[in-house]
């Protein structure tokens, strides 16, 4: 449903029915019978949005609850923000096409750091006032969560609550205690001095912020009895969360368009760079049957023919070979395809290649991240060139032409000769194809050396190091595309400049409120996007606001200072934290999770991989 | 195998998704209506599916086919709008399904009616100004072709058009030659009357009916 006044204009814009809901699936309840309404926010457009697992897993788990009804909404792009605001449009939900300001909880999902600008410009567009001190009643409630939440402070002005970790209970218990002290018209203060005792929320108004005159925190202090330490929230047993049997279908084409069913969450790698390695510790699997019953089901309800086993690192899967099987003991009956995603170089198989269909477009996509095995160990990635090479034979036999390699830049301890290791790691693939019999004939190569570059990330063992500034990032992109001598390689690079900002909003505190609240003031959205992002910009913002952004991200910060997000307990101790680091800058790797226990301190939540090996003992 | 033309109505929100977009949701839905569809036989198989005069993105259409080819001669063809209209999107009603009694190449012509809107000018002031319209003997729109922009010549097609009534909008009918040799879009006749007017015209369109080159029914 969209308001009558929106008919008018959704001729005027591109891919209307991106606006205009009344999807398969979507839920549709009765105002009058509901307590509570959830506006579900994603700070993008409706194509990326839409392909988002978690809003799907939460959007059915909240409409499961016969009290609550939850409702979509997505970032307008901006030629329906400018009809919207020409004809006076509120930002509506797509369920009933009621307005945002009617909602009595406002929840954003922070996936990106970019997004943060399209987050105040969507209340704004809702006529929510964006600053939480602003909105004095029990209704509209901003909450958020999602793998930004894990450094919440560039929001803590505008959210009400955020939810640390995983959503799935937290998210309804806050709901629950909403609509008790609604009952008891009990005012928006005490309902959330009261929340903030349930573990994972963190009430950012309930915490007093004191800083040194060099601009970091002296200290973090708790208020109305509020929790100094956030713990975040877990579910333990995979099999036993809820997922859902049906999504939502969009009429129009969205990024990822299938089915998907989570293998399992976390990961056991450890890469020291890789923020959900951390923050998602330990490894929990779904079973087998959990996961082709779940496909199955999806299948039936959604009519997608390709099912997507997401996780972030899908081959390490402690059976993924009996799981391919027994999936398509039934897709290939169903004309269901299936795509595994993100592989890592040593788990591609012969086996897995003949299951899987990713293998039947154009290219194979590996990603070493370090040009030159010295780095490689530094950041614990553990790939070594022989076993990329040797992959690359395999694929290259197999009649594939095309290989993406994905590398980053600005790594800690990185020198030239690392940057020069990219080239000479793709000239290796290169040569491979050329030395491989079988190889597709009268066809070149073409490997594809993508780059992006390093922004340390809170909860990783590289949350102290100091960033690129952007003319580095610069050079060291030249530095890789002048080392590259043939044509068969492409050379792609991230823009410096959202770089930057991204390191920024990652790692700073809640100084840049101001900053975000003028951003929003002067219309800012849709950072992430060429069409709308400006630096200059940026820059003169951060100059109005007297604030250098600089701080954030060429700073490299002693083990001993306190960090914006020291208040929260992801479950790795920051001395492990620390310790990866040291070993970092010795070039020393740590074993993964299954190989050996680091003691990371995961294993107090009593479960997954931790105790794997227990179990196997039983 | 047979030849089976199925027929729907697009219409609410649905009317809003393009005719791309229109043929994946068909997919997904013979795909899980499990309907005996004949599968193209290449490298990426999918239900054959074709579409004999494709409406245009925001318009309503009362009697849109699409035509699919069924394994299974003996299907019950009746059975066809129950089991896809259960997987449908509420805005996409299939109503029958029937064999092919004519080729896509017979249509001819479309009917279409319109209710026409504009912020500056009531219903009846945007009556009096198509009637000046419609009386002139050439009127150059801008149109869109294979080899870049070109201006046609509208008038012809704009004495075509009936005025029905005027109500809160000014509404409309037209019948206009259709198909895959000549095939006159009503956007350019609206588009003629906003450059006439010099202000947007809101348009809510809906195409009645297909029809050949007798005016018979496209069956």
């Amino acid at each position: 449903m969209y308001p009558k006044e929106v008919e008018k204009v959704l001729l005027k814009v591109q891919k209307p029915g991106k606006y205009t809901g009344g999807e398969l699936n979507a839920v549709v309840k009765e105002k009058s019978q509901v307590d509570l309404r959830f506006a579900f926010c994603f700070p993008d457009t409706y194509e990326v949005g839409m392909s988002h697992l978690g809003m799907k897993i939460l959007y059915s788990l909240f409409n499961s609850v016969p009290y609550i009804w939850c409702e979509r909404v997505f970032a307008p792009w901006i030629d329906m923000e400018e009809q919207m605001i020409k004809h006076n449009i509120p930002l509506y939900a797509l369920e009933s096409g009621d307005p945002l300001s009617e909602f009595d909880f406002i929840g954003f999902t922070l996936q990106y750091e970019l997004s943060y600008t399209n987050v105040l410009n969507m209340l704004k567009m809702g006529n929510v006032p964006v600053l939480s001190k602003d909105r004095n009643q029990l209704k509209n409630i901003v909450v958020a969560g999602g793998a930004c939440a894990s450094n919440p402070e560039p929001l803590a002005d505008f959210v009400d609550i955020f939810f640390i970790g995983e959503g799935e209970e937290v998210d309804l218990e806050v709901m629950e205690l909403f609509r008790e002290c609604r009952k008891n018209n009990e005012s928006k203060q005490e309902f959330l001095i009261k929340a903030a005792q349930i573990e994972g929320v963190y009430v950012p108004a309930l915490y007093d912020v004191e800083y040194n005159d060099d601009g970091t925190i002296k200290s973090f202090t708790a208020k109305h009895g509020a929790p100094e330490k956030i713990s975040k929230r877990i579910i333990m047993d995979m099999d036993k969360s809820y997922f859902p049997d049906s999504f939502v279908v969009p009429n129009v084409e969205i990024v990822h368009d299938r089915a998907v069913s989570e293998i399992f969450r976390g990961c056991i790698r450890g890469c020291r760079f890789c923020q959900a390695g951390f923050m998602n510790r330990p490894v929990r699997e779904k079973s087998i049957d959990t996961i082709s019953d779940q496909c199955y089901k999806l299948c039936k309800n959604t009519g997608y023919d390709e099912v997507s086993l997401t996780s972030l690192s899908s081959s390490d899967y402690s059976q993924i070979v009996p799981l391919l099987t027994k999936l398509t003991e039934w897709t290939d009956e169903e004309k269901v395809s299936l795509s595994l995603p993100s592989l890592r170089v040593d788990g591609f198989t012969d086996e897995i290649m003949s299951k899987i269909k990713t293998v039947r477009k154009s290219g194979l996509t590996f990603a070493p991240e370090a040009g030159t095995q010295r780095l490689r160990d530094a950041i614990n990635k553990n790939v070594r060139e022989d076993e990329l090479l040797e992959t690359c034979k395999t694929a290259f036999n197999g009649g594939w032409t095309n290989i993406k390699l994905y590398f980053m830049t600005g790594l800690p301890t990185e020198t030239d000769e690392d940057l020069e290791g990219i080239a000479n790691l793709g000239q290796a693939v290169v040569n491979t194809f050329y030395r491989c019999e079988n190889r597709a004939k009268g066809r070149g190569v073409n490997v594809t050396c993508s780059a992006s570059s390093f922004i340390p990330k809170p909860f990783t063992p590289f949350q102290w190091e100091a960033q690129d500034d952007i003319p580095e990032i610069k050079r060291k992109q030249m530095v890789v595309k002048n080392a590259i001598k043939t044509k068969k390689i492409t050379f792609n690079y991230h823009d410096a400049a959202t770089t930057f900002l991204e390191g920024v909003f990652a790692r700073g505190d809640r100084k840049l409120c101001k900053v975000m609240l003028k951003a929003c003031e002067k219309g800012f959205h849709f950072d992430g996007w060429n069409d709308c992002f400006s630096i200059d910009k940026w820059f003169e913002l951060f100059e109005e606001c007297e604030i250098d952004p600089t701080f954030y991200t060429s700073r490299k910060r002693s083990f001993d200072e306190i960090l914006p997000w020291d208040f929260i307990d992801y479950g790795v101790n920051k001395s492990f934290l620390k310790s990866e680091c040291l070993k970092a800058y010795e070039s020393v790797t740590t074993p993964n999770c299954r190989e050996k226990c680091s003691a990371c301190g995961a294993a107090k939540y009593k479960g997954g991989v931790c105790y794997e090996k227990c179990k196997n003992m039983v | 195998m047979k030849n089976v033309r199925i027929w729907f109505k697009k219409d609410k929100e649905c009317r809003f998704i393009s005719h791309l977009d229109l043929n994946r949701v068909m997919l997904r839905t013979v795909f899980r209506a499990k309907l005996p569809i004949w599968y193209t036989e290449g490298f990426n198989p999918h239900p054959f599916i074709t579409f004999p005069l494709p409406l245009s993105l925001g318009f309503r259409g009362e009697s849109e086919c699409m035509d699919v080819r069924f394994l299974d001669e003996n299907f019950d063809l009746t059975k066809v709008s129950e089991v896809m209209n259960m997987y449908l999107p509420e805005g996409i009603r299939v109503y029958a399904a029937t064999e092919c009694r004519m080729k896509p190449g017979d249509i001819a012509f479309a009917k279409f009616t319109a209710k026409l809107q504009s912020d500056v000018l009531s219903a009846i002031e945007l009556k009096n100004e198509l009637c000046e319209l419609m009386i002139l003997d050439e009127f150059l729109v801008p149109k869109k072709t294979k080899s870049g922009i070109k201006d046609v010549n509208v008038s012809e097609y704009l004495k075509l058009i009936e005025i029905v009534n005027t109500d809160d909008s000014l509404n409309i009918a037209v019948t206009l030659p259709a198909g895959s040799t000549n095939n006159v879009n009503i956007q350019l006749l609206i588009n003629a009357l906003e450059s006439y007017v010099k202000s947007d015209v809101y348009y809510d369109i809906t195409r009645v009916g297909v029809f050949d080159k007798e005016m018979n029914p496209f069956a």
